[in-house]
C-alpha cells in the first residue's frame, strides 16, 4: 500500500523555491518590490449562509459589501446578502466553523469549509488601485470602496470577489475566485502588474507575523 | 561649410528659431522617405519634416489619383497619410519622426512622381456620383478584373499578413470631470474643476496642450495656463491621446496613445461630468483646383511656421475672411514669404481657381480677373464646429446664419460645451466662460456622485455627506462674432479630399433625386472617408441647400457617430481576457502528453495518445477519467426535495439518505437542459451533479426559482464544482483498487451497492464522497476529495493500481465508452427542440407531481406522439463510421433522421451510433439510409436498445 | 454602457448583468390553457417607452431584480427584488428582504 502523506496543493504554480507549509506546498521566495502578488490559497475559508437579520448575521457583525477582522483575527468579509466569507490562519477551519455552529440562530444556518473550493490572492502595494483599474471596473477611490470594502465583480472578465484590505498603511486587495480559474486570475494579475514592476511574494503564515496582517 | 549651412543646404524650407516652436534642433535624426533618406529634428512631424526639406506631394488621391500635398497639417490632413514600417494608413502630418523610420506613400503605381492612374482625370465622367453603383457592372463575368483593379487603385497602406505587433492595454476610469481637448478652454475649465474639487481627466488630441495658442502669439497666456494645469491637484492630462465616443450615462471611451510601453490603451472612463472642448476645425473653401498642393489652410501655414519653423512657400496668395487669414498672412511675411495679394472675402474678394501642374501650385485666378503667380494659397473661409461628442450624446446642432457654422442646441444634464465650440469672444472672454464651465461641470459631478455613492454598500459609514446645497454657477455668455458665409466659390471643386468627391458630383446626385443629405451621403460616399466629415460635412450641407433651394438649417447635416478619431482593431481587443478552467489534476495531465481540449472555459484531458485503448483498458482492467468539470451543488435545508421535485422531470421526495438518483431537467418549455446524478449524504443534506457545460446555467435556474418564485423554501444552495476534485474509477478491477486506498470503507456490493453515495477518507485525505454510478457502464466509483488533494489521490491511485493496469483515460474514450452503453449527451444528443419522451425518458415523467418546470408542456407532449425518437444505430458495414449529423433520409431526399453521435467501437470492433429517426422507423431491426455529408448512402439498422454493451446492465451493477 | 441600479450592489455596468426578460407572469401549470402558457412562455410587449423587466446579476451578487427602464431613453426609474405572489405559508426568506431603491427619476 503506497500512501504519501497527502500534500495540498494551490491551483496557482508556485514559484521556485518552494516549500511545504501548514501541509501545503507554497513558495519561499521573498520579494521587496513596491508591488507585490501573494497566493494566499492556503488560508483557512469558511462561508456561511445565514438570514441577515438573524442572529449569526449580528454575532459576525459585518453587513454585505463589508469586511473586518474579528477578535480572532479572523477576517469576516460580508461577501453577499446573506452570505459571508471566514478568512483565517490556514488549518483552523474546524474551530471558525464552530464558532459559527455555536451561535443559535432560528433561521437556517450552513456553514461550509471552503478552503478547497477558492483561491485567493492578494496584491499590496501603493500601484495596487492602478493595476486593479486595468482589470475591474469598479471605482476604487477611497469614497466609493474604503478600507474594508467588499464587492464582488468582474476581474479580467472573471466573476471575482475584492476586499480592499490595507496592510500596514499600504493598499492591498484581496481577490478570491473560483479555484479552479485561480492561475488564470493570478497571471492576468501579473500580466496587469508588469508595468509596475509587480514581484511574486510567498506566502508567509499569518500566525508568526500575527493574525491581524493576514 | 558650418553644420548649419549643410542643414540649410538639405532642409531648404526651415525656419530660424520660431518663439513656440515644437522641434529640438540639438536633436538631428534621419528617415527615409519613398526610398531615400531624409533629414528631421526631433518633435518634427514626417509631413513637417518632409515639407522643411522642399517636399511637396504625399499621397495620391483616391479616385483620380491626383497629387495631394499639405492642406491642415494637422492629425486630419487628408492628403497626408502615410505607410510607416508595417502600419498602413498613418497620419503623416500627426506622427512624428522616428529614428530610421521607412515611410513611404500610399496607393501610388508604379510611382509618386509618376502616376498613370492619374489618367483617370481623362475619364472622369466614369467616376461620376455614384461610381460605385454605376460602373464596372456590367459585363458580370469581367467582375474579377474589374476587382482586381480597383484594388491596385485603391489608396490605402498595405497589412502586414503577419502576426499581429505591439502591446494593446485597457484600463477603467472613473474622472469626476472628463474634459476632451486641452486648448485654452479646455484647460480652464479642467484647472477650474479642480480647483473645485473634482477628479479631472484632461484629453488632447496633440501631443501638447494649448490648442490655437500654440501657434498664435498669445504665448505668455499659454504659459500661465500650462502652469495652472501642472500645479492644480487632481488633474491627470493625457496628451496624443483622443476622447473617441460618449456612450450611455457618460460612458466615455479614450484612446490614449501618449505611453512608452503600450501601442495603445483604450481607457473606459465613467465621467460624471463631460465638457467638451474640442476648439474649431479650419472649413476648406470648394473652388476649381483647392486640392493643388500649394493650397493650404491658414491654420496650416500657423502651424508650419510657427510649430515646425516651416517655411510653407516662397510666393504666397492668401483668401481671408478672418482673423486666422490675417494672422497667417503676417506670418508669412515675416517668415520671408513674399505675400503677392491678400484677397479679403469681407470685402467681397474672392478667387476662382487655383491652376497647377504635376509639381503643385502655379497661379491663382481671382475673382476680379487678375491671375497671379505663385506657389502657396493660403485660405480661411471659416470654421466648423466639431459636434461629435454632443451629438453621440443626442444633440442636434443647429446653424447659426450670422456665424456661418453649427452650434450644439439641447445638451443634456451631463454634458458641457466650451470654447470655440460654444461661440467667439476674446481670449479672456473664453476662458471666462471655460472657468465658470469647469466650476458647473465639478459640481453637477458632486450631485452624480452623490447619487451613484447613495446606492452601494460598501462605505463604512452610513452617514452620507449632505449635498453642498449649491446652486448653478452662473455661466456667461459668450459672443458669437459674424463671419462670411463661404462654403463654394463660383467655380466647381473637391468637397471631399478623402473620397474624391466633387461640388458637380453632390449637384448631380441632387438633380438624379438624392435630395436628403443622409442620401447623398451614402451615394456620392461624401463624409464617409478617413476625415470622417470635420473637413467637408458643412460644405456638403451648404452645397445641398444651395441645389434644393433650401436653408442650411432645413438641409441639417449628418450624425456624427463614434469614434471620433481612427482606431486599430487592436486597441479594441486590447489585453485579451479569456478566463480558463483548469482542474487540480492538470500538471499530471501535462506531463503526461493529455492532448487538451477546450470544453466550454475548462481545458480537459481529451486523450493521452490513443483513446481506443484506454477506452479497452476500462473494459479490461481499471481506468480513471478527471471529471472535475462535473458541476457539483451542495443543497441544504429541509426543503431540498421540493427543489429537486420541482426541477427535475422524475420524483425526489423519497430518496432516503445514502442513495443517488439520476434526473433529467426540463425547462419551461418542456425542453431537456440538462442531467445529472444527485444523491443524499444525510439529513437535508444532498450534492446535485450537473453536465459539465450547464453547471452555470443550473446554477442560474435554481436562483431564479428560489428567487423570483420566491415560494418561501428553506434551502441554501453553494456550488462545489471546484471545492472537489473528481475522478471516476471505472472498469472491473476499481473495487480491487479503491479498497487500497479507502480506509475503513465497506466496498463489497452489499454494503455499498449501485447507485448509492458512501463519505469517508481516501488515500489519507479525509471529507470525500464517492458514488456508484455507471456512465462507462462498469462497475465505477466516482470519487470527489477537497480539491487541494486532487493531485495526491490522482497519483496515488495511479501508484497504487499499477500490478492492476490502472490507466488514464480522456473525454475521447469516455465518449466511446458512453455511446457502447447507449447514454445519450444533453447537447450532443438532444438539441434545443428535445423533449423527454424523444430521448427515451417518457417513463421517468411524473405528471402526477404537483408541479414542476415545464409540467404542462410534457403533459401535453405525453398525449402526442413524438415527431422523432432517439435509437441506436449499427451501420451494416461495420468498418463505416458516418459522421456526426449524417442525414437519414427516405425514398429520394426525404430527411427522416440524423446521426447524433458516432464513433468506431474497439470493444465490438464495429462502428456504433446513436440517432434519431421517425416514429415509423423505430422498430428494433429497421433498415434505414444513412447519407454521408459526400453524398454516399449506407445501410445501417436500428438496434433493440441504445446500449449496444451490456443492454442489460450486469457489469456496472457487479 | 449603461448603469443598472442592483438593489443590492447599486449601479453597475450593465455587461455585468443578464436580461431575463420583461415580466411574465406564470399561470397556474395546472390549470394553464396551451395559449395562456405559451403567451407566459413567448409573448412579449417590447414597448417603446416604459416597461417592467428582470435582470440577473450574474458577475455581482447573484439576485435577480425588476427594474422599471424606459426603452428609448434606457432610463431606470426603479429597481427592486422581485416580489412573488404569497404561494403557501410566507417563512422566512433564504437570501433577505425586499429592498427597494429609487432611482429618483434620474439616468443612474
Amino acid at each position: 500500500m503506497v500512501e504519501a502523506a497527502p500534500i495540498a496543493r494551490s491551483p496557482i504554480a508556485q514559484a521556485a523555491p518552494t516549500t511545504i507549509k501548514h501541509g501545503w506546498e507554497v513558495s519561499a521566495r521573498r520579494s521587496a518590490a513596491d508591488l507585490k502578488i501573494i497566493d494566499c490559497t492556503p488560508l483557512a475559508k469558511i462561508l456561511v449562509l445565514a438570514s441577515p437579520d438573524g442572529e449569526v448575521a449580528r454575532a459576525l457583525g459585518v453587513p454585505f459589501g463589508r469586511a473586518a477582522r474579528d477578535p480572532h483575527g479572523t477576517l469576516v468579509v460580508g461577501s453577499g446578502p446573506g452570505e459571508w466569507l471566514l478568512l483565517a490562519t490556514p488549518g483552523t477551519s474546524p474551530a471558525v466553523t464552530q464558532r459559527v455552529d455555536e451561535v443559535q440562530d432560528e433561521g437556517l444556518v450552513s456553514v461550509f469549509d471552503a478552503t478547497h473550493g477558492r483561491a485567493i490572492m492578494r496584491i499590496t502595494g501603493a500601484k495596487a488601485p492602478d493595476l486593479l483599474a486595468k482589470v475591474c471596473a469598479i471605482d476604487l477611490a477611497d469614497e466609493v470602496t474604503p478600507n474594508g470594502a467588499a464587492f464582488r465583480s468582474s476581474v479580467a472578465k472573471l466573476v471575482t470577489d475584492v476586499v480592499r484590505d490595507d496592510s500596514g498603511g499600504s493598499r492591498s486587495y484581496l481577490l478570491h475566485c473560483e479555484r479552479s480559474s485561480g492561475q488564470y486570475l493570478f497571471d492576468a494579475l501579473i500580466d496587469a502588474g508588469d508595468e509596475f514592476g509587480i514581484e511574486v511574494d510567498g506566502f508567509v503564515d499569518p500566525g508568526k507575523r500575527g493574525v491581524h496582517r493576514v | 561649410m558650418t553644420a548649419q549651412t549643410v542643414q540649410k543646404a538639405v532642409m531648404p524650407m526651415r525656419l530660424d528659431h520660431r518663439p513656440g516652436e515644437v522641434i529640438d534642433r540639438g536633436r538631428e535624426l534621419t528617415f527615409t522617405w519613398n526610398g531615400e533618406e531624409y533629414p528631421a529634428y526631433g518633435g518634427d512631424t514626417i509631413i513637417s519634416a518632409l515639407a522643411a526639406c522642399g517636399e511637396r506631394i504625399f499621397s495620391r488621391s483616391f479616385k483620380y489619383h491626383r497629387p495631394r500635398g499639405l492642406l491642415t497639417a494637422s492629425f486630419l490632413d487628408p492628403g497626408c497619410m502615410v505607410q510607416v514600417d508595417d502600419e498602413p494608413n498613418v497620419r503623416g502630418a500627426h506622427r512624428r519622426v522616428e529614428p530610421g523610420m521607412v515611410v513611404s506613400p500610399q496607393g501610388v503605381w508604379p510611382s509618386l512622381e509618376y502616376d498613370v492612374k492619374s489618367a483617370n482625370r481623362a475619364f472622369g465622367r466614369f467616376l461620376s456620383a455614384g461610381f460605385y453603383y454605376k460602373t464596372f457592372i456590367k459585363p458580370r463575368r469581367l467582375w474579377p478584373l474589374y476587382r482586381r483593379m480597383l484594388r491596385r487603385f485603391s489608396a490605402g497602406g498595405r497589412v502586414s499578413a503577419g502576426p499581429a505587433q505591439g502591446y494593446f492595454d485597457k484600463r477603467y476610469a472613473h474622472p469626476d470631470v472628463l474634459v476632451a481637448g486641452g486648448g485654452p478652454a479646455g484647460m480652464a475649465a479642467a484647472v477650474a474643476a479642480g480647483r473645485a474639487g473634482a477628479q479631472v481627466l484632461l484629453v488632447e488630441e496633440e501631443y501638447e496642450l494649448g490648442g490655437h495658442l500654440r501657434w498664435g502669439n498669445e504665448l505668455d497666456a499659454l504659459r500661465v495656463l500650462r502652469e495652472e494645469v501642472s500645479r492644480t491637484p487632481g488633474v491627470e492630462v493625457m496628451v496624443n491621446s483622443v476622447v473617441n465616443g460618449r456612450y450611455d450615462d457618460n460612458w466615455v471611451a479614450v484612446m490614449q496613445r501618449d505611453l512608452s510601453h503600450v501601442q495603445e490603451r483604450l481607457v473606459k472612463a465613467r465621467a460624471k461630468t463631460l465638457v467638451v472642448a474640442p476648439g474649431l476645425i479650419e472649413r476648406p473653401y470648394v473652388f476649381e483646383g483647392n486640392d493643388t498642393p500649394g493650397v493650404i489652410l491658414s491654420t496650416a501655414a500657423r502651424r508650419l511656421i510657427n510649430l515646425y519653423a516651416v517655411k510653407p512657400g516662397d510666393r504666397a496668395v492668401v483668401f481671408s475672411a478672418n482673423e486666422s487669414g490675417d494672422a497667417a498672412a503676417e506670418d508669412l511675411r515675416r517668415s520671408g514669404v513674399e505675400v503677392a495679394r491678400v484677397v479679403d472675402a469681407r470685402r467681397d474678394g474672392d478667387i476662382l481657381r487655383a491652376k497647377g501642374d504635376g509639381k503643385g501650385l502655379r497661379s491663382v485666378e481671382c475673382a476680379d480677373g487678375a491671375e497671379i503667380e505663385c506657389d502657396l494659397l493660403v485660405t480661411a473661409a471659416g470654421w466648423t464646429a466639431p459636434t461629435s461628442l454632443a451629438n453621440m450624446a443626442g444633440d442636434r446642432p443647429v446653424y447659426d446664419e450670422r456665424a456661418a457654422r453649427f452650434f450644439p442646441s439641447i445638451l443634456p444634464e451631463d454634458l458641457l460645451a466650451t470654447g470655440g465650440i460654444a461661440g467667439d469672444g476674446t481670449l479672456d472672454e473664453l476662458l471666462a466662460h471655460a472657468r465658470a464651465t469647469g466650476q458647473e461641470a465639478a459640481r453637477r459631478a458632486v450631485r452624480t456622485a452623490l447619487r451613484l455613492r447613495a446606492g452601494i454598500p460598501q462605505r463604512a459609514d452610513e452617514q452620507e455627506e449632505p449635498e453642498s446645497g449649491s446652486s448653478p454657477v452662473a455661466i456667461p455668455e459668450l459672443p458669437i462674432s459674424a463671419h462670411p458665409a463661404l462654403f463654394r466659390g463660383k467655380t466647381h471643386g473637391i468637397v471631399d479630399y478623402s473620397e474624391d468627391v466633387t461640388s458637380k458630383d453632390l449637384v448631380a446626385a441632387e438633380k438624379e433625386g438624392y435630395d436628403s443629405i443622409e442620401l447623398v451621403k451614402r451615394y456620392t460616399t461624401v463624409t464617409m472617408g478617413p476625415t470622417q466629415g470635420k473637413l467637408e460635412t458643412v460644405n456638403a450641407v451648404a452645397i445641398m441647400a444651395e441645389a434644393t433651394g433650401r436653408t442650411i438649417n432645413e438641409t441639417g447635416t449628418t450624425v456624427w457617430r463614434p469614434p471620433y478619431s481612427p482606431i486599430t482593431l487592436g486597441a479594441l481587443a486590447g489585453r485579451n481576457f479569456e478566463p480558463v478552467r483548469y482542474s487540480p489534476m492538470q500538471p499530471w495531465h501535462e506531463i503526461h502528453g493529455a492532448k487538451p481540449l477546450v470544453a466550454g472555459a475548462w481545458i480537459r484531458p481529451d486523450h493521452y495518445g490513443d483513446p481506443a485503448s484506454e477506452a479497452l483498458n476500462v473494459r479490461e482492467n481499471v481506468g480513471i477519467i478527471d471529471v472535475t468539470p462535473l458541476g457539483k451543488f451542495d443543497l441544504r435545508g429541509p426543503d431540498v426535495p421540493k427543489l429537486l421535485d420541482h426541477l427535475y422531470i422524475n420524483r425526489w421526495d423519497n430518496l432516503e439518505v445514502g442513495a443517488v438518483r439520476y434526473g433529467v431537467m426540463c425547462l419551461e418549455d418542456g425542453v431537456v437542459f440538462d442531467d445529472g446524478v444527485t444523491g443524499c449524504l444525510g439529513p437535508e443534506r444532498y450534492i446535485m451533479t450537473t453536465t459539465s457545460s450547464g453547471a452555470a446555467g443550473v446554477w442560474e435556474w435554481i436562483d431564479h426559482w428560489l428567487q423570483t418564485a420566491d415560494p418561501g423554501w428553506r434551502i441554501h444552495v453553494t456550488p462545489v464544482t471546484t471545492a472537489y476534485a473528481s475522478i471516476n474509477v471505472a472498469g472491473p478491477k476499481s473495487r480491487e483498487l479503491l479498497l487500497r486506498l479507502s480506509d475503513g470503507l465497506d466496498l463489497s456490493p452489499e454494503a455499498f451497492p449501485y447507485m448509492r453515495v458512501r463519505e469517508g477518507r481516501v488515500a489519507g485525505v479525509e471529507g470525500c464522497f464517492m458514488w456508484r454510478i455507471g456512465f462507462t457502464g462498469e462497475l465505477s466509483y466516482e470519487v470527489h476529495v477537497p480539491a487541494a488533494y486532487g493531485l495526491h489521490v490522482w497519483e496515488t491511485l495511479m501508484q497504487s493500481g499499477a500490478d492492476l493496469g490502472v490507466g488514464p483515460f480522456g473525454v475521447e474514450a469516455q465518449r466511446i465508452l458512453r455511446l457502447e452503453k447507449g447514454h445519450f449527451i444533453v447537447g450532443q444528443d438532444t438539441d434545443g427542440l428535445t423533449g423527454p419522451y424523444e430521448v427515451g425518458l417518457g417513463r421517468m415523467v411524473r405528471l402526477d407531481k404537483d408541479d414542476f418546470a415545464g409540467k404542462p408542456e410534457l403533459a401535453w407532449q405525453s398525449e402526442r406522439d413524438s415527431r422523432l425518437r432517439l435509437v441506436g444505430l449499427q451501420p451494416h458495414d461495420g468498418s463505416l463510421v458516418p459522421p456526426e449529423a449524417s442525414q437519414i433520409v427516405e425514398n429520394k431526399n426525404e430527411i427522416v433522421g440524423r446521426i447524433t453521435s458516432s464513433r468506431m467501437s474497439p470493444t465490438l470492433g464495429r462502428s456504433i451510433c446513436l440517432g434519431f429517426v421517425a416514429q415509423h422507423l423505430t422498430t428494433p431491426g429497421t433498415k434505414v439510409t444513412v447519407r454521408l455529408p459526400d453524398g454516399e448512402r449506407i445501410p445501417a439498422s436500428v438496434t433493440p436498445h441504445h446500449a449496444h454493451y451490456d443492454p442489460e446492465g450486469t457489469r456496472q451493477r457487479g | 454602457m449603461i448603469l443598472l441600479p442592483c438593489p443590492y450592489c447599486g449601479p453597475r455596468n450593465a455587461s455585468e448583468f443578464r436580461y431575463v426578460g420583461e415580466v411574465s407572469e406564470r399561470p397556474d401549470p395546472n390549470e394553464a390553457g396551451v395559449d395562456e402558457w405559451r403567451t407566459y412562455l413567448y409573448a412579449r410587449n417590447n414597448p417603446a417607452g416604459w416597461t417592467t423587466e428582470m435582470w440577473y446579476h450574474s458577475a455581482g451578487c447573484r439576485q435577480h431584480f425588476v427594474a422599471e427602464r424606459h426603452t428609448v431613453t434606457n432610463e431606470v426609474r426603479t429597481s427592486r427584488l422581485p416580489k412573488a405572489p404569497p404561494r403557501g405559508e410566507q417563512e422566512e426568506q433564504a437570501t433577505g428582504g425586499n429592498v427597494a431603491v429609487d432611482g429618483g427619476g434620474a439616468i443612474y
